[in-house]
């Protein structure tokens, strides 16, 4: 008896066998399926905070007002990790500050940095990675998300984000907080992910 | 009876349902309009592009698959086929067993539904919980999805309020804000005790292995964040070449499914966490299952495996908008569903025969698609097999009579003559069962057969 891999692949090749002619790959240019405003865009920091803001990403270039934010949104405990210390001492004037990242403390935990693998202009897209961001659930579970994006990782488009894809076992593109409109079409924000999502461009 | 099921179905439904999915349908619609307006000064261009890929990687499914496979489990990723629905529902709950998995968590996905791997997963005692809060409202009622990318289109926020109330999620409330709230608190310890997430896949990139996950609510991503072993169920036909096709692919699917650039989460998953990790499953399995799709390669509606998944044509399609998800009786509804569930049902597919015919041809579903399939030819070529097969045809006129006086120039010239007597006869009181629902809200023209053969004749002989 043949195993259900020889199966489908026989059955596959079967239905290929009797075609005369197969469609060949497309050949395109890497800029095909660029929006046209794309070209008359400022450099790429400015158009990554404007598509950011766009899709409901909030943007800060400075500890301060990043750290007056999370105040004013009345956080009660933010998990930074632990070579971020000028940030975790502006956060401890307000709340209380954990570089540790436990799953007892998922729910209790209502902020959190963590480090990005870079972000795309086109989209306004944040990009994490297992490689740098320490924990998958310190980016999600709390409501209030802030990535720290270097300038210097921020992609212009997204053909060039996907050209430069790490060798990362999970990379997730983070366009906007999370987000539902199954009932009756009205949208809400933080479904099971940040209900507010932020980035601090250093 | 002498109307088509789908037919019945519109004019049977509650209107309450029949205006929500409506005007939810032309609003989906309308977002997809203007964004694509607003940033593709050819946006067809890219959607016959988008359509080459798609043509191409599925002629070449042989190739890609068994690079997609070697991808995969050079990452580290187990490899598995199910050639059946039956056999993909235990594939998965066989590596559940043998890890001692008793709780999953759910990440909405179509092929899932398709093999009906829920209640599968219910008659072997594993808890299985549907994340997606439309999901999960399916799945507590019951009920089944009625739409690809908005499986509870047909409800209202009353309704869930009282599915919740039932559930023990809350006393009565009905504001969306809190639905989704008590839905937030609810999976979080679903998450956080559950021993594996099973996810579907968008794409699967054959050169990199790489599997493409889109969500708006981030719940694959929990499913891919708390437990340790993650499975994804991926239909055979999902492979692509590179990830380089993932330009035209990513940029096409959001901005058709939901008017969005990009959906919030793109995820794309290229093997099992490193061990180190604190979070992440340790242990990936990819199921590729067939349940039919091989034998849609062979057939003459191959094109149907382009799909995306979109939902755009059940948006555009004004057959959908009156008659909602449910009037098709399968897992996938609208235009790509009149083509997909009748080929899925195999051997049944005469029982879903009359679907193809549930469509006025009008071909909007084609200009809204995508991957540029051609429904309204599959449609027609599905017709045709539905009669060759003798399937059974409720509410479509028999036309042999037709057939006949068409192919007989002297019979063809009589009729339409004769058929002056027309004008004399009232309509309505002809006992043509077929006829009735017609003519409850239309009236014919004034009969003028013949006349252009006349003029023809007159013109010739001046």
């Amino acid at each position: 008896m043949s195993t259900a891999r020889e199966q489908i692949f026989s059955s596959v090749r079967a239905a290929l066998a009797p075609l005369p002619e197969r469609t060949a790959r497309p050949i395109f240019s890497k800029d095909v399926a660029e929006p046209h405003w794309l070209a008359t865009e400022a450099d790429s920091v400015t158009l990554f905070q404007k598509r950011a803001e766009a899709t409901g990403t909030k943007c800060f270039t400075d500890l301060e007002s990043c750290a007056a934010w999370l105040r004013s949104q009345g956080v009660r405990t933010v998990y930074i990790p632990a070579p971020l210390t000028r940030l975790a001492a502006l956060c401890a004037e307000f709340c209380e500050v954990t570089s540790e990242y436990t799953r007892t403390r998922v729910n209790e935990i209502d902020a959190a940095f963590t480090p990005s693998a870079g972000a795309i202009a086109e989209s306004g897209s944040i990009i994490l990675s297992d490689e740098s961001t320490p924990d998958r659930l310190a980016a999600l579970a709390p409501w209030h998300h802030i990535a720290l994006v270097s300038r210097a990782e921020i992609h212009r488009t997204i053909a060039d984000a996907l050209a430069a894809m790490p060798n990362d076992p999970n990379l997730i593109w983070v366009t906007g907080p999370s987000k539902t409109a199954d009932v009756e079409g009205i949208l809400i924000q933080g479904v099971h992910g940040p209900g507010a999502q932020a980035c601090l461009i250093l | 009876m002498a109307e088509q099921k789908v037919e019945l179905f519109a004019r049977r439904l509650d209107r309450g349902v029949q205006q929500a999915v409506h005007s939810n349908s032309a609003a989906g619609t309308e977002k997809r309009y203007s964004i694509l307006g607003k940033d593709y000064s050819a946006p067809d261009d890219l959607r016959r592009l988008a359509g080459q890929i798609r043509q191409h990687s599925i002629e070449h499914l042989d190739t890609y698959l068994e690079q997609a496979e070697q991808s995969l489990k050079r990452q580290g990723a187990h490899v598995h086929y199910a050639v059946t629905a039956d056999d993909a529902c235990r594939a998965v709950s066989d590596i559940l067993q043998k890890a001692g998995a008793k709780k999953v968590v759910k990440s909405k996905s179509m092929i899932s539904e398709e093999i009906h791997l829920n209640d599968h997963l219910g008659s072997m005692d594993i808890e299985s919980v549907e994340t997606d809060l439309g999901e999960y409202i399916i799945q507590i009622d019951g009920d089944h999805p009625s739409h690809i990318v908005k499986p509870i289109i047909h409800k209202n926020r009353r309704d869930i309020a009282k599915s919740f109330e039932r559930e023990g999620l809350g006393d009565y409330n009905d504001d969306p804000e809190t639905i989704t709230r008590r839905a937030r608190v609810f999976m979080r310890d679903k998450y956080l005790q559950a021993d594996a997430g099973i996810t579907g896949a968008n794409f699967v990139s054959a050169e990199s292995g790489r599997l493409v996950l889109v969500t708006n609510e981030g719940n694959s991503r929990f499913c891919l964040a708390a437990p340790k072993i993650h499975i994804a169920l991926v239909g055979i036909e999902k492979v692509i070449p590179s990830d380089a096709e993932l330009t035209v692919l990513l940029n096409l699917l959001g901005r058709s499914a939901t008017g969005q650039q990009l959906t919030v989460y793109t995820e794309f998953i290229n093997g099992p966490a490193r061990t180190d990790r604190p979070s992440g499953p340790q242990e990936m399995h990819v199921i590729f299952v067939d349940n039919q799709r091989s034998q849609i390669l062979a057939s003459d509606c191959r094109e149907i495996l382009r799909c995306i998944r979109c939902g755009a044509c059940l948006n555009v399609c004004p057959v959908y908008r009156q008659a909602s998800g449910h009037a098709y009786r399968s897992v996938y509804p609208g235009p790509v569903g009149a083509v997909l569930s009748p080929l899925l049902a195999g051997k049944n597919f005469k029982e879903l025969a009359d679907l193809p015919k549930a469509s006025s041809l009008c071909g909007a579903c084609n200009e809204v698609c995508p991957v540029d399939i051609p429904i309204p030819d599959l449609l027609l070529k599905l017709r045709n097999r539905g009669h060759e097969e003798h399937a059974p045809s409720p509410g479509t006129p028999p036309m042999g009579a037709f057939a006949k006086l068409a192919s007989s120039p002297m019979l063809w010239r009589f009729t339409m003559k004769s058929n002056k007597v027309m004008n004399l006869v009232p309509l309505e009181k002809l006992p043509l069962p077929y006829l009735q629902p017609w003519l409850k809200t239309r009236t014919l023209p004034e009969w003028r057969g013949g006349e252009f053969r006349s003029w023809m004749k007159d013109r010739r002989k001046k």
